[in-house]
This record gives C-alpha cells, sequence and structure tokens, in this order.
C-alpha cells in the first residue's frame, strides 16, 4: 500500500454510480479502479491489489455478498465497503457479518463518501499493520524457543563440568552413596542438555548448506547405521526389525543426516510399538524416486494428529500417553528430507500402526542431478 | 624432570573456566582470561604450549576474531588451539557455507562443551606433543 493515497475498487453495475464515484476523486491521491460486474470486479481485484473495496449489494449475476466472500478468500486484509439503497439496513447489516467493513447508503454526497474512503483507508492500514505484527510475533516465537535454549544451554554446560570435575576429585573421598548421587546429578544434566541440544538443532540449524557436502550414497547404509542405532531400544522391548534394502538404491545426498533422519523415524516406529511389536524398514528404487518405508504394528497415529506430525513441538496425543520426546524428531527429519529434495508422508491406521514413507530423487534422475529441490513436499496426509 | 608445560584458557564464563582449568592442574600450569583482550595480552607477554579457546564470547563470536589474529601471527600460528565450544552445529550457524570444523588456525581442533575430563586430558597431550614434534622436524 502506497504511503499516502491508496487504491480503490469500485464494484457497481450502474455506470452512473461509478461515474460520480470516479468524478469526486478525480484528481485526489487516490487511484481508482473499476468493474460493473462481480466476476470482472474480481479479475480486477487479483490484477490491481486494491486496499479498499466498494461493493454495490444489488447487481445481475454474481450478487455482492458473493463478491465479499471471494474476496475475504482471497485476502482478507482488504477492506470492503457496501453500497446500499434506502431501507436496506438488514442487507447491510448481514454484508458486514460477511466482512464487510462499514456501508454507504446511497445516495450519498461526496463528503461521504469521502470520509468512507478514509476511514476504509486507515483500517486498512490497521489491519496490514496487525498482519505485520503477526508475523513478527511468530518469528519472535520462533527465535525465543532458540534463544532460550541457549541461554540454558551456557549454565547447564558450567554445572555438567564442575560436576565432571567433582566426580573425579571426590573418587574414593565420598561414601559409594554420594559418589552414586552425583553420578545421578551428571546424568540426568546430560539429558537435559541433550534435550536442549535437539530443540536448538530444530530451530536453528540451517539445513540449507548441507549441498555442499553431498555426495554418492547408498541408501542401504544409512539405513543399516539407523537400524543399529535403534536396535537397543528395539532389543529391550523385544520389538522385531526386519529390513528390506536394495543395494542398487543410491542418492545425492549426506550420508549423516539421511542416517538421522531415518533414526528418527525407524525410532519412533520401535517407540510406539507394542512389547513384541515387528517394524518393517524397506528401501527400494521405485522409477525415479529411493523409497524408504518404515511400517510398524505400534499404537498408529490418531487421523486428527496426522497434518502436525512434522511440526515442530507438535505431540499430540503421544503427550499424554507417558511417552517421551521434544516433538522435534519428525520437524528436523522432514528439513533433511526436504534439503534432499526429497518428501516424507505419513499413514496410519489407530490401533494397528503406522507407515512413514520417505521418498528421495533417485541418483541418475534429472531432478536429483540438477541439485535442485523437486516435486511437492507433502506433509503427512492420511491415506 | 621436564618442566610443566603451560596453558591458556579464554573464556568469558568463569564457572565453566574453573571447570575446565581444576582438570588441567593436574598436568599443567594453567593460566585464565575472562575475554579476547586479556587472552592476547597473556599470549604476548608469555609463551603457551597450548590455547583452550572459548569462540561464543561477548556479543556473538568474539573468540572467532581472536582465532584469526592468532592466524595471522608468524610466532602464534605454531601454537596448538583447542577449541572449546558449546554445539558443533553453532559454528556452521554462524557461518554458513563453511566447513563445520573452523580451521581458524592452522593446528587446532574442536570439543563440545562440557568436556570429558579424561578426554580433555588426552586431546590436550597429543596436540602439545604434535606440536613438539613438528617444532623438532624442522
Amino acid at each position: 500500500m502506497s504511503e499516502a493515497g491508496g487504491r480503490i475498487l469500485l464494484i457497481d453495475d450502474e455506470e452512473v454510480v461509478l461515474d460520480s464515484c470516479r468524478a469526486i476523486l478525480e484528481g485526489s491521491e487516490y487511484e481508482v479502479l473499476a468493474a460493473t460486474g462481480g466476476a470482472e470486479g474480481l479479475e480486477e481485484l487479483r490484477r490491481g491489489a486494491p486496499d479498499l473495496v466498494f461493493v454495490d449489494l444489488k447487481m445481475p449475476g454474481m450478487s455482492g455478498m458473493e463478491v465479499l466472500d471471494a474476496i475475504r478468500a482471497i485476502d482478507p486484509t482488504i477492506v470492503c465497503v457496501v453500497f446500499t439503497g434506502f431501507a436496506s439496513i438488514a442487507l447491510a447489516v448481514e454484508a458486514m457479518q460477511r466482512g464487510a467493513r462499514d456501508f454507504l447508503p446511497k445516495p450519498f454526497t461526496p463528503d461521504d463518501f469521502r470520509a468512507m474512503i478514509r476511514r476504509g483507508l486507515e483500517w486498512r492500514r490497521l489491519v496490514v499493520e496487525a498482519a505485520a505484527l503477526r508475523q513478527e510475533r511468530e518469528a519472535l516465537r520462533e527465535n525465543f524457543a532458540a534463544i532460550v535454549s541457549h541461554e540454558l544451554r551456557s549454565p547447564l554446560g558450567a554445572i555438567q563440568q564442575n560436576l565432571f570435575v567433582l566426580l573425579k576429585e571426590l573418587s574414593g573421598v565420598v561414601s559409594e552413596d554420594q559418589q552414586r548421587r552425583l553420578e545421578r546429578m551428571s546424568s540426568r544434566l546430560s539429558d537435559l542438555l541433550a534435550l536442549v541440544n535437539r530443540w536448538l538443532r530444530g530451530f536453528s540449524v540451517d539445513f540449507s548448506n548441507l549441498r555442499e557436502s553431498f555426495g554418492e550414497v547408498a541408501i542401504a547404509g544409512p539405513v543399516a547405521e539407523a537400524v543399529e542405532s535403534a536396535r537397543a531400544e528395539a532389543t529391550r522391548k523385544a520389538v522385531e526389525i526386519e529390513v528390506e534394502a536394495d543395494s542398487e538404491a543410491v542418492v545425492w545426498g549426506d550420508a549423516g543426516t539421511l542416517t538421522e533422519a531415518l533414526l528418527n523415524v525407524i525410532g519412533n516406529a520401535v517407540k510406539y510399538s507394542r512389547e513384541g511389536g515387528r517394524v518393517q524398514v524397506s528401501a527400494v528404487r521405485r522409477d525415479e524416486k529411493v523409497v524408504v518405508s518404515v511400517t510398524d504394528t505400534g499404537v498408529g497415529i490418531p487421523e486428527a494428529d496426522l497434518p502436525h506430525l512434522f511440526d515442530a513441538f507438535y505431540r499430540g496425543q503421544a503427550a499424554s500417553s507417558g511417552v517421551g520426546g521434544a516433538g522435534i524428531g519428525l520437524a528436523v527429519t522432514r528439513r533433511i528430507v526436504e534439503a534432499h529434495g526429497g518428501t516424507i508422508t505419513a499413514t496410519s491406521d489407530p490401533g494397528r500402526g503406522s507407515t512413514f514413507v520417505i521418498a528421495l530423487p533417485a541418483l541418475g534422475t534429472p531432478a536429483a542431478s540438477e541439485g535442485t529441490p523437486s516435486g511437492q513436499v507433502s506433509k503427512g496426509e492420511a491415506g | 624432570m621436564s618442566e610443566r608445560k603451560k596453558v591458556l584458557i579464554v573464556d568469558d564464563d568463569p564457572d565453566f573456566v574453573e571447570g575446565i582449568k581444576a582438570i588441567l592442574d593436574t598436568t599443567y600450569d594453567t593460566e585464565v582470561a575472562y575475554n579476547p583482550k586479556e587472552g592476547w595480552d597473556a599470549l604476548k607477554s608469555g609463551r603457551f604450549d597450548l590455547l583452550c579457546l572459548d569462540i561464543m564470547m561477548g556479543r556473538g563470536a568474539e573468540g572467532v576474531m581472536m582465532a584469526r589474529k592468532i592466524r595471522k601471527d608468524a610466532v602464534l600460528r605454531e601454537m596448538p588451539v583447542l577449541i572449546i565450544t558449546s554445539l558443533r552445529e553453532q559454528i556452521a550457524f554462524l557461518f554458513p557455507g563453511q566447513a563445520v570444523h573452523p580451521g581458524f588456525v592452522p593446528v587446532d581442533e574442536l570439543v563440545e562443551k562440557p568436556v570429558d575430563p579424561d578426554m580433555l586430558l588426552q586431546k590436550a597431550a597429543a596436540m602439545i606433543a604434535a606440536a613438539e614434534a613438528r617444532r623438532a622436524a624442522k
């Protein structure tokens, strides 16, 4: 929106109204667009991106109400005012319920019109400002978590460092019980530090530089490593992990972060499995993709949680189920997969298990060699 | 008996410094500076066999500036530098496009806070020995 002035769109089927409005605004600082019908008006709106729209309620074809609905769907920050005839206060009220900011009864005087424009544009400024503030607050919320994690880490690190030393210095000096308690303190602190580090990683680590370290990676390698890391927990819960990895499936990527991404998914599969469950991991080349799927026979994911699964801090029902976690793993996984030009999706049958599918461009296909992420990034969708 | 080696610690967190110093004191003569300026003065006035440098000091990464200065100094650049940092990734985050290992000086290594005492002593000993071997070879 320009400093002074503003762009105004008039939608009215009566040419005479449009003409008078134009005449009133002649020589003003406003830019005026006009349309004689709803459909044409919306077209003009998309093209001209006005700040303020006047809509006549009674028009042949698309009604003023429908136009209001459409504008709100296109850009809810555009301010709408409706022209109404006499005795249509009820309509004006309905229009305001549907998003119009105000109404101007016909006939109106030039001063009425100008005053309405000033009010409308002032409102538009406020709406735009509010949207900017909301955006800023959102950015702050993210940075806030990063800053807090960072500020938490320094003192925790200092405490841990001193505990390390005390443990060494006091070994043999304090009783066994005291030694054990010091060790517990140190171990709890390690958990806390690991948690803070995970948070920080979820927020502030920039994976966009990852491509610089890309090379040929046979996906079977990261798969095997991730499975190996998940093995201890799986053994503890008597969960069987079956692996099937095609040695021909090669991607262009970074083995370390791919392992991390796979471990997050495989680790989750184990974590949400019941005792004696089974986790199947398969990595195959399918057309121009390398597809890694991880299927478990665990508790599954409620449909309502699926769309948010890859959002940072989202824990869904897991939050109340007693399973630990920070809600960071899958968000980081998605960022890693996307940095590789791939997609990750999840499907689930609540009570029976879930399947996570990571699809990466296979090496040698145009998408992988171009060096740009390809394909649509899809969030988890119920399927 | 050979003289004890000298180690300088530069870190702005006194509590952390104490934790590191207590470990190194068992083997080395340890001096401490709590900011890069003090650290630089100490380096200029005495000879050290190893520098333990925190890179996240003051506003941002003042330790990095110090490491770069050391790198440009004909004498100091022979001294091994152990960079002690909070989070490895933070370096990549601060200096996008650079390798995670900073390589600020020809001879440096990087450990994450908090540091395991035995690992710290091993690293310090290995780095000092390697520097001596390099000097002897010249």
